[in-house]
Order: C-alpha cells, then sequence, then structure tokens
C-alpha cells in the first residue's frame, strides 16, 4: 500500500518536472528566436550602414517634435475611438432593430464608408465639409476616422449582437422583462464581449490609419516623422522611429484589449 | 379548483405548415397535466402559445379569465411574469452566474432589489439543490445542473403555472432521474404544471392528467391509468407501442 503511495508521488512529481521542463524549453526557444531575429536585424541594419550614413544624433534633437507628433496621435486616435464605437454601437442597434427604416438607414451609412477609402474621406472633411462648417484640421481628421472606423464596428458590434442565443432573449420574454431590460441586461452585455477581439482590433486599425490625417497637414506622428526627416535629411531614420513609436501605441491598445477580455470571460 | 388556462380553436400556421388546427384545452389549477405525442404533433407550439411567446393565427388564449388577444404588452408582461417557462435547451443567460439567473426576474421584472433578489435567489437553488453552484456560470455547469438552474429561475418568479418544454430532451441519460426527481417534488407540492415530454414514466406515476396530441389537435385526453391501458384512439395505441417496443 505504502509502496502504492509512494510510486502515485513519484508520477506526479515526475509530471510536474516534465511540465516545468516543457516550460523551460518553450522560454529558451524563445529566447533562440529573438536572438536570431535581432541577428539578421543588425546584419541588414550593418549592410545598409554601408550604402546609407545613418545618424541617429539629428533624430535625438527633434526628440520633441516627434512628442508633440505623438500626442497629436494619441488625441486624434482617442476621441476617434471613443466617437466611432458611439457611432458603432447607435448604428448597430438601428441594424438589428424591428424598423425597417431605421436599418436603411443604417445600412446605407455602412455601404457609404466602407466603400469609400479613408483618404477620400478625409480630403471631403477637410476640403469639403470643413470649409463649410470651418473645421479645422484637428477634427476634420476626427469627424473622418470616426466616420470610417464607426461603419466597421457597426458591423462587429451588429455580428455580436446576432451572436446572442434566441433562446435567451426568449427566456428573458418569458419572465416577463420588457424589450428594452432584455437589450440592456442580455443581449448587449454579451455583444459587447463577443465583438471585443474584433473591436479592438478596429481601434488598432484606426490608430495606424490616423497616420492618412497627414495630408492635410496635420501635425500627427507620421507628418511630424516627414518634418523632421526633410529638416534633417535623416528621412530613414525619422521614419524608423516613427514606426516604432506606432507600434508601441497600438501595443498599449492590444495589452488593454486582452485584459478587458480576460477580466470579461466568464469566470 | 379553477381554470388556469384556456384554449379556444387556437390555430398556428408556420409558412404554410400547420401547426396548430384548432385546439381546445383547459387546465384547472393543481393539475399535472402532461402533453404527449410524436414530434410535430405541434405540442410545443401549444405551449409557447400559453403565454404568447408563439401569437395564434386565430382563436383565443385565456389566463386566469384574461383573454390575451385584447391584452396590451404591459399586461401581457405581467401574464408572462406568472407563468414559469422551462425550455428544453435552458436558455440560461450565458453572461450570469446561476445565482443572478435565478434573481434576474425578480430584480428586472418585480423592481426587487439585487441583495434581496439574491437572497431569494439561493432559496430557489437550496430548492433543486444547487446552492454549492451559485456562482458558476452556466458554461461550467452540466445539462441536469443547467435544466435545475432554469427550474430555480422559474420558480423564483412565484408562478402560478409551470410549463416544461420537452426539459428532459437535451440530456445526457444519466442527468435525467435529477430533473425529473425536482420535477416530481414540485408536483407533490400542490403546484400547476403543464409538461411536454417523452418521459413515459413521469407521465404514469405523476401526471393527473394525459393530452395526447397529433398533427396540431388534441385526439385523447383522459387519466394517465386509462391512457396507458386503454387508448382510444389509433393514433395513440400506435404511439404507446412504439414506445414499447423501443425497449
Amino acid at each position: 500500500m505504502r509502496a502504492l503511495e509512494m510510486r502515485g508521488e513519484n508520477i506526479s512529481l515526475s509530471r510536474k518536472q516534465f511540465k516545468m521542463n516543457q516550460n523551460v524549453k518553450r522560454i529558451v526557444r524563445k529566447i533562440f528566436t529573438a536572438a536570431g531575429i535581432v541577428l539578421l536585424a543588425a546584419i541588414f541594419y550593418l549592410a545598409i550602414a554601408k550604402v546609407y550614413p545613418f545618424n541617429w544624433g539629428v533624430v535625438a534633437r527633434y526628440k520633441s517634435m516627434f512628442l508633440k507628433g505623438l500626442l497629436i496621435t494619441f488625441q486624434v486616435s482617442a476621441v476617434s475611438i471613443l466617437i466611432s464605437f458611439g457611432l458603432g454601437l447607435i448604428f448597430s442597434i438601428m441594424k438589428t432593430s424591428k424598423i425597417e427604416f431605421f436599418k436603411d438607414i443604417a445600412s446605407i451609412y455602412v455601404w457609404i464608408f466602407r466603400n469609400t477609402p479613408l483618404l477620400v474621406v478625409i480630403l471631403l472633411t477637410y476640403y469639403g465639409v470643413g470649409t463649410i462648417f470651418n473645421l479645422n484640421r484637428f477634427w476634420a481628421a476626427v469627424l473622418a476616422l470616426s466616420l470610417f472606423e464607426g461603419a466597421y464596428m457597426t458591423e462587429i458590434i451588429r455580428s455580436g449582437i446576432e451572436a446572442v442565443d434566441p433562446g435567451e432573449i426568449e427566456a428573458a420574454h418569458s419572465l416577463g422583462m420588457t424589450n428594452s431590460q432584455i437589450f440592456l441586461s442580455i443581449v448587449f452585455p454579451q455583444a459587447i464581449r463577443i465583438s471585443l477581439p474584433p473591436l479592438i482590433g478596429q481601434m488598432i486599425s484606426l490608430v495606424k490609419d490616423s497616420s492618412l490625417a497627414s495630408v492635410i497637414a496635420l501635425g500627427e506622428l507620421t507628418m511630424m516623422g516627414r518634418q523632421v526627416g526633410t529638416s534633417s535629411f535623416a528621412t530613414f531614420e525619422s521614419y524608423i522611429v516613427v514606426a516604432f513609436i506606432y507600434i508601441m501605441l497600438t501595443s498599449v491598445l492590444s495589452i488593454l484589449g486582452r485584459y478587458l477580455e480576460r477580466r470579461m470571460s466568464l469566470a | 379548483m379553477s381554470t388556469i388556462v384556456s384554449l379556444r380553436n387556437v390555430r398556428k400556421e408556420f409558412k404554410g405548415f400547420e401547426a396548430l388546427k384548432g385546439v381546445d384545452l383547459d387546465v384547472e389549477s393543481g393539475e399535472i397535466l402532461v402533453v404527449l405525442g410524436p414530434s410535430g404533433a405541434g405540442k410545443s407550439t401549444m405551449l409557447r402559445t400559453i403565454n404568447y411567446l408563439v401569437k395564434p393565427d386565430d382563436g383565443e388564449v385565456y389566463f386566469e379569465g384574461q383573454r390575451l388577444s385584447t391584452a396590451t404588452l404591459k399586461e401581457l408582461r405581467k401574464v408572462r411574469s406568472k407563468i414559469g417557462f422551462v425550455f428544453q435547451h435552458f436558455n440560461l443567460f450565458s453572461h450570469l452566474n446561476a445565482l443572478d439567473n435565478v434573481a434576474i426576474g425578480r430584480v428586472k421584472v418585480k423592481g426587487e432589489s439585487w441583495e434581496s433578489a439574491r437572497k431569494q435567489a439561493m432559496k430557489y437553488l437550496e430548492k433543486v439543490g444547487l446552492t454549492d453552484k451559485a456562482y458558476n456560470y452556466p458554461a461550467q455547469l452540466s445539462g441536469g445542473q443547467k435544466q435545475r438552474v432554469a427550474i430555480a429561475r422559474a420558480l423564483a418568479m412565484e408562478p402560478d403555472v409551470l410549463l416544461f418544454d420537452e426539459p428532459t430532451s437535451a440530456l445526457d441519460p444519466s442527468l435525467v432521474g435529477e430533473v425529473l426527481k425536482v420535477m416530481k417534488s414540485l408536483a407533490l407540492e400542490g403546484r400547476t404544471m403543464i409538461v411536454v415530454t417523452h418521459e413515459m414514466g413521469f407521465a404514469k406515476s405523476v401526471a393527473t392528467r394525459i393530452v395526447y396530441m397529433e398533427n396540431g389537435q388534441v385526439v385523447e385526453e383522459s387519466s394517465p391509468q386509462q391512457f396507458f391501458t386503454f387508448p382510444e384512439s389509433d393514433g395513440a395505441r400506435r404511439f404507446i407501442n412504439s414506445i414499447l417496443e423501443r425497449v
């Protein structure tokens, strides 16, 4: 009996060890991959450096311009994320409503903005709508981004709403709940949970798409990068910095998204 | 005894398929009515017309004397809150734990606070033997546990009648017993129940009356003893035989 128990212990111990070994192996593999990529990048960099004289000192001198660009990109993106999410909510509710008129309005909105290039939408809002309503560059960019990304968010949230089990809605009716109660406490929380991953993806797209606002000379990150490049002649360096900042910015969003997903996941 | 549910010549058509072809039915309070019949007979549709989850094309449904076809939405919701409905596929709210699934009706429909509704909900979970699963989400429960939570959810509204739509049909055979046990205990409390099921044992031992349906019509109504020993219609005889042969 005792021997058996001990054997059992041994088995579980070795299983634990096996699992630990697996983890160590995984981490080692990741370190090797990272080292490989760094090595490759270094080789690449040195090869380019032979023909292109990298001058990072110049870029460092323009630090404040990058920061200013980052700030504007952050502001445009943050405001646009809020507004486009709001638009997505409103139009997705309209699209899933039973009233034909609301459905049509929402469909037309999505149809227009999913079928126009963002660049054109930005030009239209700044040079068209902007001149009539006296919008400055910032708000023209916000308006364009919000309308454009809002159309995608509409579709994302709509599919989330439609993914909620109709049986649950029936059950809510059988309890005697009102339509608005059912929407707010049964459908909506689940729809948001279901559509969270693609929504975060769309928000990341929005941050990257905001670089197109440089065409209306809004001083966001891409625009600043170009200015630094042209005035310092260190174009390559400047755009590398810009790309790096975008990656950092969007990474924060994905980490936030993963945190929210974990928090909203069912137990 | 008073009549709690009445159907008068209820008809319902789904895209050219006549699910109900004029059903008449009266259910007295305290009855355990078991509805039997082959699939496609209109049993579930009939059950759903009682709380107007399915609105009949023609005919009248009365709940406690109130005619539902002329009821306002508000009156209809009031009626629904007095009718407990247990679904074949449980239909628990998957974003809420067991306790909140049971409590939410009291909060949203009866206007109770979450705190007191949860306290009450715990009592109903105790009734179905699931207090230890109160904070589990539906995805973490077995089919039998889900269905017992769904029964607790229906009970929490303190309904005048309970409707069961094939409550054990989606369950693993090994989990059917725990749900039937709860249903039996409810029957012993003297609750009014209308049960659509294929559980012949339950029908035989618990039902006070059997209604046999076929092709959208009520074909036979009788006591369980009479129904299982001397079925009147050919259809009922075939149905009983087919079930006995299955063994």
